[in-house]
């Protein structure tokens, strides 16, 4: 073990910075605190890989070809539930082109969702073997099937698994959750969370709010759907191009499918067309990817290629599971005094309907709290974790709520927050959210609107998100290597899932060298570059950045040590300048002539992000990491009498840590809450109960948000000195999207003075808000149970 | 047999049949083909392509190009399976989202929405047909200053969109983030890069006096 010391550094936030001491190991360079001025990192650099995409010369995984390839396609049930009695390859095998057939369920298995694969072809043209798949006959026995949450927690329903369920974990998912106990029919229950005691609670409350939220099942829908390419090199190893947000999880599957070492398989992922967690590991989450396109290959002898459409990718790539949430809050003397949630939400064939950390983690100075969630099984799809999985579903259950409770009580959304919030960062981006967004006088004008019954309302509302600096220690190694042409190459697996990791791999380079952007090389992208992390948890950035901030460290301590070697002074005396020239005592040496000196061919040094040091200004409750805080303001436009909902502003707060790129930052904010905005107000899968199959596996009934549809968006970027890792950098990805949805359904409620407590909020939905739905009745607004006083 | 009852293009293309399928793909005088850019003649174009693959030529990024496809071959899938040029994406196949955008004939087309042999003779712009050389467009230079792109898988149809979006644009009339919403409504991106490429466009626009 390598000796340690301490450093003090100093951590928080602006206006709230404090010494504090860390252990560091002696390896690792003085952490970047507060006090560290930078000139590259952090600043609005433009990607490195951007000219390549605007000119269509980036190779994504779905545009490579490699000579003699074939083309895959899979046969997918049609059924939600059937047992297989019989597939005949025969006629399929006889098609043009066909040069493999393999069937992937077996006769007397049992599929157990509409999409699970059947069997799979390659064929010359992809055509090719979508029409072969026509000629493949399957027998099917159907079976009793259940597709809706509610109806699978019936007694009498249709039992998806009969056997307990082996929980399906990626690095998408949020450390520290899943597991759960026994499955009684469809139901299985996750661990529950506790504080204090509700019942004793709601006991002493004076105000109790009862309500019941529902959300709706999401897909990922990244625009390049999954798939990959194999090409066996030997029968013992293989290249495989993968379209994934994490390189090394489809190594090892692929290596534990085929039986090969894990070194000798070459996963390559050099652009990625998005993934939002449904992209982990050589199988998608309904569908053996990975084992299809290498079986098929073996089989033919030549590389195959295997892309979903996006049919496939809607039914069997995962989604976002839904939930229907019973909430009840109990106030006392104007404070939030008992949280009880019992929620079910399915996540299809899999596992995973959880509903996040905003109940427990945020709100701590509520005394009670219990948080019961549960897995419901039905014949759907696999659900899989999806950009912050069960915190945006959670969030806009308890947040309206809260508002709902708020409203009876008389008591101000932001003011109700700030009472029971302790993040000291959420605290602040609490009150400077509310002079910047003009909180006080929009609320003013909404009440306006309600009260005179106009016929467009604006609304407000605010909500807050949780996450963790999910970085992990040791996972990512990264290489530093100075060439004798004084060239730097920064060499780690890592893919960039569009964040842009890439581009702040280089200024990290630029950064410690002090070297010109373009002179700073980054190879990643493949496996060979070096373990890495998956891009899932918002732990990318502060996995990989103090991994090759310590390996470029360490290069430059060996530069340096040769630059004193020249210049005839200590390496102590040293001193490089800004254009990465080295000086000592008289004279100096610039970065190309010491280059030149180098004997061999480089210098090369590995760096890994050994450990979390420290965790300012708050941890995670319950964890040893920095508890990353977020808060967003939003405003909505209602059109009272088409019940249309448009999203007009958003106020987006954010921590991530130290800034490591400002503009590709923003671009990552921007996307959470236009995702985030997609889901309130248009996204739904939509199941058939009599089919048993999707209705809408496509992008123009499936809706997703577009370019007119978005808000004005105001990002805050509020920098915390976390301590955590020698750069100091945390995560965004997840945190910028989770209070989006709770804050618009907040607005909706603020604009209409009655809530919607289904998303996405349609303009049905609203209308049926305003009693404007005949047989629908209005939703009762909070019940005020012990007509005490407010 | 297996059951599969999705409706697909390519099973419409097959339903209304060849005979239909390639008097779709002689021009008439429709509103989307050029008035005269007479490159198929009714009298020496064969009377029926198919079922096997036919020659195909026409004008690709301003080289001429010659090819051989089926008739229900897309010229999204020509491009990219049979001329190795993927800057057209394939994300949904039936013209939902707009990745696969092409500009024939100075239109911006859907190129998963077109047979291949539809633009036989005639020129066809992708992505890759956008710069000089090495020297981006003005309007790719502003994408990548503005970080309008994250994964980048929608990004060659937003520039085809907003490439067009350019050249029609009355000269001389200011540009606003309306018109280029307006332009880039059918191009559908999942990372949330709207803002990012209207603040793109408006400065190239701006470049040219315009905004």
């Amino acid at each position: 073990m390598p000796d340690n010391r301490k450093e003090t550094l100093k951590l928080g936030f602006e206006g709230n910075v404090r010494k504090q001491s860390v252990t560091v190991p002696d390896s690792e360079p003085r952490p970047w605190d507060a006090d560290t001025k930078l000139k590259v990192v952090g600043k609005p650099v433009p990607r490195i890989d951007g000219h390549l995409k605007v000119s269509g010369r980036a190779k994504y995984t779905f545009d490579i070809a490699v000579p003699g390839m074939l083309w895959a396609a899979v046969l997918r049930s049609p059924h939600p539930a059937a047992r297989i009695k019989s597939i005949d390859l025969g006629a399929a095998k006889k098609q043009p082109g066909v040069k493999a057939v393999i069937a992937v369920a077996e006769p007397g298995s049992v599929l157990r969702f509409a999409g699970q694969d059947v069997a799979a072809i390659a064929a010359d043209r992809p055509e090719q073997a979508r029409d072969a798949l026509d000629h493949i006959v399957v027998e099917y026995e159907q079976l009793p099937y259940v597709v809706d949450t509610e109806g699978a927690m019936r007694p009498k329903s249709a039992i998806v698994h009969s056997a307990p369920i082996k929980e399906r974990r990626t690095e998408g998912d949020e450390p520290g959750t899943g597991g759960g106990g026994t499955l009684q029919g469809n139901v299985r229950p996750l661990p529950p969370s506790q504080r204090g005691d509700t019942a004793k609670g709601f006991k002493e409350s004076q105000v109790v709010h009862e309500a019941t939220y529902i959300t709706q099942v999401q897909t990922h829908s990244a625009l390049e759907t999954h798939g990959l390419l194999v090409r066996w090199d030997s029968d013992s190893a293989m290249t495989v191009w993968a379209s994934t947000q994490a390189i090394f999880s489809v190594r090892d599957e692929m290596a534990g499918i085929f039986g090969l070492r894990s070194q000798d398989v070459h996963v390559i992922t050099d652009y990625l067309g998005g993934g939002f967690g449904a992209k982990f590991g050589a199988s998608a989450p309904g569908s053996r990817l990975g084992f299809i396109a290498g079986e098929l290959a073996k089989k033919a002898k030549v590389p195959v290629k295997l892309m979903c459409d996006r049919h496939e990718e809607h039914v069997c790539t995962g989604n976002r599971p839904d939930s229907r949430q019973k909430v009840k809050l109990g106030g006392r003397k104007g404070l939030l005094h008992a949280i009880e949630i019992e929620s079910h939400g399915t996540a299809g064939v899999g596992t995973g309907a959880g509903i996040g950390r905003n109940a427990t983690g945020i709100y701590t100075k509520c005394p009670h709290v219990l948080v019961k969630a549960h897995d419901v099984f039905t014949n759907g799809g696999p659900g899989t974790a999806m950009r912050a999985p069960g915190h945006p579903q959670g969030a806009f259950a308890l947040e309206l709520a809260m508002d709902e409770l708020g409203a009876a009580m008389d008591i101000d959304p932001v003011q109700m927050r700030l009472d029971h919030d302790e993040h000291p960062v959420r605290k602040k981006q609490l009150e400077h959210g509310r002079e910047r967004f003009g909180w006080v006088e929009r609320r003013r004008r909404s009440a306006d609107m309600r009260a005179r019954k106009t016929r467009l309302r604006r609304g407000v509302g605010v909500a807050a998100s949780i996450w963790g600096d999910f970085g992990r220690g040791r996972a990512a190694v990264a290489t530093a290597e100075i060439h004798r042409d004084g060239t730097i190459e920064v060499k780690n697996g890592v893919q960039d899932i569009g964040g842009g990791i890439a581009t702040v791999l280089a200024q990290i380079g630029a950064e410690v060298f002090h070297r010109p952007l373009e002179t700073i090389r980054v190879r990643y992208g493949r496996s060979e570059f070096g373990s890495s992390v998956g891009s899932g948890g918002s732990q990318t950035t502060s996995s990989v950045t103090p991994a090759v901030r310590n390996a470029c460290e360490k290069a430059k301590v060996e530069l340096t040590a040769l630059a004193a070697e020249r210049l005839k002074v200590d390496p102590s005396k040293v001193r490089w300048d800004d254009e990465g020239t080295a000086h000592g005592g008289d004279s100096s040496i610039t970065f190309t002539q010491l280059c030149k000196k180098i004997e061999g061919e480089s210098i090369v040094a590995t760096g890994t992000r050994p450990r979390t040091y420290g965790n300012a200004p708050l941890p995670l409750p319950g964890a040893p990491m920095h508890q990353i805080a977020g808060i967003q303001f939003a405003e909505v436009e209602v059109d009272t009498w088409t019940g249309e909902v448009r999203a007009t502003e958003v106020l987006a707060l954010h921590d991530c840590g130290r800034v490591m790129n400002e503009l590709t930052l923003r671009s990552q904010i921007n996307g959470g809450v236009i995702l985030g905005t997609s889901y309130a107000l248009m996204e739904e899968r939509v199941l058939d109960n009599d089919l048993g199959r999707m209705l809408n596996p496509n992008l123009e009934s499936y809706k997703i948000l577009g370019a007119r549809d978005v808000p004005k968006i105001d990002v805050v970027l509020t920098e915390v000195y976390t301590g955590a890792n020698s750069t100091g950098a945390a995560g965004i990805g997840e945190p910028s999207t989770i209070p989006t949805a709770a804050a618009i359904a907040c607005a909706v409620f603020d604009a209409l003075g009655a809530p919607v407590r289904q998303l996405p909020i349609t303009p049905a939905r609203v209308l049926a808000a305003l009693g404007k739905v005949p047989g629908k009745s209005k939703p009762s607004v909070t019940t005020l149970a012990k007509g005490t006083s407010r | 047999m297996s059951e599969r009852t999705k409706l697909t293009r390519r099973g419409l293309f097959r339903g209304v049949g060849t005979a239909t399928l390639v008097s779709s793909c002689v021009r008439g005088n429709g509103t989307e083909g050029p008035p005269d850019g007479a490159a198929v003649d009714d009298a020496t174009a064969p009377a029926e392509l198919g079922p096997d693959p036919s020659p195909l030529r026409f004008s690709l990024n301003g080289t001429p190009v010659e090819t051989s496809v089926e008739p229900r071959t897309t010229l999204l899938e020509a491009l990219r399976i049979d001329l190795d040029t993927t800057g057209p994406k394939v994300v949904c196949d039936r013209g939902s989202c707009s990745a696969c955008l092409v500009i024939v004939d100075g239109l911006p087309r859907n190129s998963c929405m077109m047979l291949a042999h539809d633009v036989a003779g005639r020129d066809v712009t992708t992505v890759e047909g956008l710069a000089e050389g090495e020297e981006l467009s003005a309007l790719q230079a502003a994408f990548v200053k503005h970080d309008a792109l994250q994964c980048g898988f929608c990004t060659s149809g937003m520039l085809i969109s907003c490439t067009s979006l350019l050249r029609r644009h009355p000269k001389g009339e200011a540009m606003t983030a309306e018109h280029v919403e307006d332009a880039i409504s059918g191009n559908l991106c999942r990372c949330g890069t709207y803002p990012h490429v209207v603040a793109a466009v408006l400065e190239a626009a701006g470049q040219r006096g315009e905004a």
